[in-house]
């Protein structure tokens, strides 16, 4: 009889505790697929070149012709992640010019067989005491994205205008400040 | 980059506990509780757990947001959700998920009737997965770096481990008198696969600059080490994962050896305290090796000319690469495993249940108990704390039922049931903790539960017995 006694009991603990967890127990409705909708959008901001030239470069240094040439290798793109999410590339510069002669400054995006495939130009004028700033945004975007994707190095042609002639005494000094804004669509 | 982020997503929808098994710990001389105390007040003839079933136990937990902020069906899109969530969580936020499985476990009492000396074996499964949400790193993966200058990245939010592996225990525990038990176990623990990356540090940080437009940093110091996991990643893996993990877990895995002591003291006979420590020990990885790191400094400056004719081109590409190289190394190394604190105190009140009964153990003479548990386990960051208030009551000489009341960093309103029912030999047990959660389970932050089924043959207490 003891032994009756206690299944029932235990048969209705069980009882007691399934009809208590179904009783108090619910879910509100989920949707796990909507993680297909993950998107993400950063924007990352970097450095791009940098380069301050002083007036006694041009003169010492006897840059031929007032033009200061170089080359850098330069492919961030290689990575193909890096390339399928790219949606938008912007170009910041900030060009300042203190010596009391006008330039241009050319940067030439060369792809692996040395062939231009973009050229962005920038212009200061002479100064005349006070420092030129002059600012420029050069935005990539489709066609322009895709060819700027090919780039391996970067030629820098900074050319001094004609004026009058520098000498010892000249003071001042060109600088390129330029920095890179990155979209990326992720998805 | 996206599978990584679906792996956090993972995380943030999981809610969970540690280890703590506050419902089973001390109760109803369920031979399990051996487990969590080798010294707990355990009498047995002998007694078989049902293979496979005896001890089963999982519990997930996460005290940031819930299956419910990320999936719920409504009208705010996935990306806002999953935006809320990791800038409402914290880098402290931690997902933690357990499972054990008993294979088979036993015990016997030593000795002649009035021997007072058992001992108790057994081999389980065990799956651990602890991660704290990887704040830092999520944020510049959502956003960027673009409106958060002078802010620090820190590499360090990224700290996350698993395991699988089985776990070879033998322990003995011996009343030594009528106040006091002591036990111990000796373990082996075998290693089916490891991935460990708790000990990273760093930084990726950018801010305007007066030279160049920004001052930008990259100090990476992480590191990833794994053990018998690299065999599934090469490319010309044609197994099966399942049995292949299954043979390294319980044949082929990672030794190690740990041990687990413990002891109960009844100062009054209505008096218990009980305190153990578990999992004092470590694991040696000499298989399948292949620790990953990415360590170094970096100052990015950009491309900058510097107009000397004739030199060799600069490239910051590869400057970067070879000051942080990824490189997989392939040496020996130690994990300890997480080590556990129980401890409790415990008032029997009530009338005694049978005046025929002649134990010398003290429980069941008492119908009622209270008590308080403490329970702390390592952890790599700060260790996880929990207390719990219980009542336990006997009904009849076949039921018992334990309620508690945990506090932890999951939840302040974690309340627990537990039943252990004996059918002439037959025990069985199940609790359940968060039963509040139960209202609505996609909105739960942490839920667990633990069953199990054994054959208990109770100690005789008597010669004639």
């Amino acid at each position: 009889m003891w032994y009756l006694k206690k299944y029932k009991l235990l048969k209705n603990g069980w009882i007691f505790l399934i009809f208590l967890l179904s009783a108090i127990s619910c879910s509100s409705e989920l949707d796990f697929d909507q993680a297909n909708d993950l998107k993400l959008t950063p924007v990352f901001v970097a450095n791009l070149t940098y380069f301050n030239i002083p007036v006694s470069a041009f003169i010492e240094n006897n840059i031929d012709g007032g033009v200061a040439i170089d080359v850098e290798d330069f492919s961030p793109f290689r990575d193909a992640f890096f390339r399928k999410n790219l949606k938008k590339t912007v170009l910041n510069f900030e060009v300042e010019n203190s010596i009391s002669r006008a330039f241009s400054v050319d940067l030439l995006l060369l792809n692996e067989n040395n062939i231009p495939i973009d050229t962005i130009r920038l212009s200061v004028a002479a100064s005349n005491g006070t420092t030129v700033t002059v600012n420029q945004t050069v935005v990539f975007e489709g066609e322009r994205l895709e060819a700027l994707q090919q780039m391996a190095q970067v030629g820098f042609i900074v050319k001094m205008a004609a004026g009058s002639p520098l000498t010892t005494d000249s003071v001042g000094s060109i600088q390129l400040r330029s920095s890179a804004t990155i979209y990326l669509e992720i998805e | 980059m996206k599978k990584v982020f679906y792996f956090i997503i993972c995380f943030l929808a999981l809610k969970s506990h540690a280890q703590n098994k506050q419902v089973l710990y001390n109760f109803a001389g369920i031979p399990q509780t051996l487990l969590s105390n080798p010294g707990s007040d355990v009498s047995y003839e002998w007694y078989v757990g049902i293979p496979l079933l005896s001890g089963i136990s999982a519990q997930a937990g996460s005290n940031s947001v819930s299956a419910y902020d990320l999936f719920a069906k409504n009208n705010t899109n996935f990306n806002e959700k999953l935006r809320n969530a990791i800038f409402l969580s914290s880098p402290k936020d931690k997902i933690l998920v357990n499972q054990q499985l008993e294979v088979f476990s036993a015990g016997i009492k030593l000795g002649d009737w009035q021997s007072n000396s058992y001992l108790s074996f057994g081999l389980y499964q065990e799956f651990n997965v602890l991660s704290y949400i990887p704040k830092d790193p999520a944020i510049l993966a959502l956003e960027g770096n673009q409106n958060y200058m002078g802010k620090s990245f820190r590499l360090n939010d990224i700290n996350f481990k698993s395991d699988l592996l089985s776990v070879w225990h033998i322990g003995y525990h011996k009343k030594v008198s009528n106040q006091l038990l002591i036990g111990g176990r000796a373990k082996i623990y075998s290693s089916g696969f490891t991935i460990n990356s708790t000990r990273n540090s760093g930084y990726i940080y950018t801010d305007y600059d007066d030279t160049t437009v920004y001052n930008q940093i990259i100090s990476s110091n992480l590191e990833v080490q794994t053990s018998n996991v690299s065999q599934f990643l090469e490319d010309d893996y044609n197994g099966k994962i399942g049995i292949d993990l299954a043979q390294n877990t319980f044949f082929k895995g990672n030794l190690g050896i740990g041990f687990d002591l413990g002891a109960t003291y009844y100062p009054k006979p209505e008096w218990q305290v009980t305190a153990s420590i578990l999992d004092v020990g470590f694991i040696r990885h000499t298989k399948d090796l292949a620790t990953y790191t990415y360590k170094g400094y970096y100052k990015y400056e950009g491309i900058n000319p510097n107009f000397i004719p004739n030199d060799d081109p600069d490239n910051v590409i590869k400057s970067f690469e070879e000051a942080i190289p990824r490189d997989t190394l392939y040496t020996k190394f130690t994990t300890w495993r997480s080590v556990k604190w129980n401890a409790s105190a415990q008032y029997s009140f009530g009338k005694p249940q049978s005046q025929n009964c002649n134990c010398t153990t003290s429980e069941n003479k008492y119908q009622n108990a209270i008590g308080l548990q403490l329970f702390a386990m390592s952890m790599p960051k700060n260790p996880f704390l929990a207390a719990t208030a219980y009542y336990q009551r006997s009904l009849f000489e076949a039921l018992q039922v334990k309620a508690t009341y945990t506090l932890d960093t999951f939840s302040k309103s974690n309340i627990g049931f537990g039943l252990s029912a004996n059918l002439g030999a037959l025990n069985f047990y199940t609790m359940v903790d968060n039963v509040l959660e139960y209202r609505d389970v996609s909105k739960a932050n942490s839920l667990s539960f633990q069953l199990g089924l054994n054959f208990i043959i109770p100690q005789k207490t008597r010669y004639f017995d």
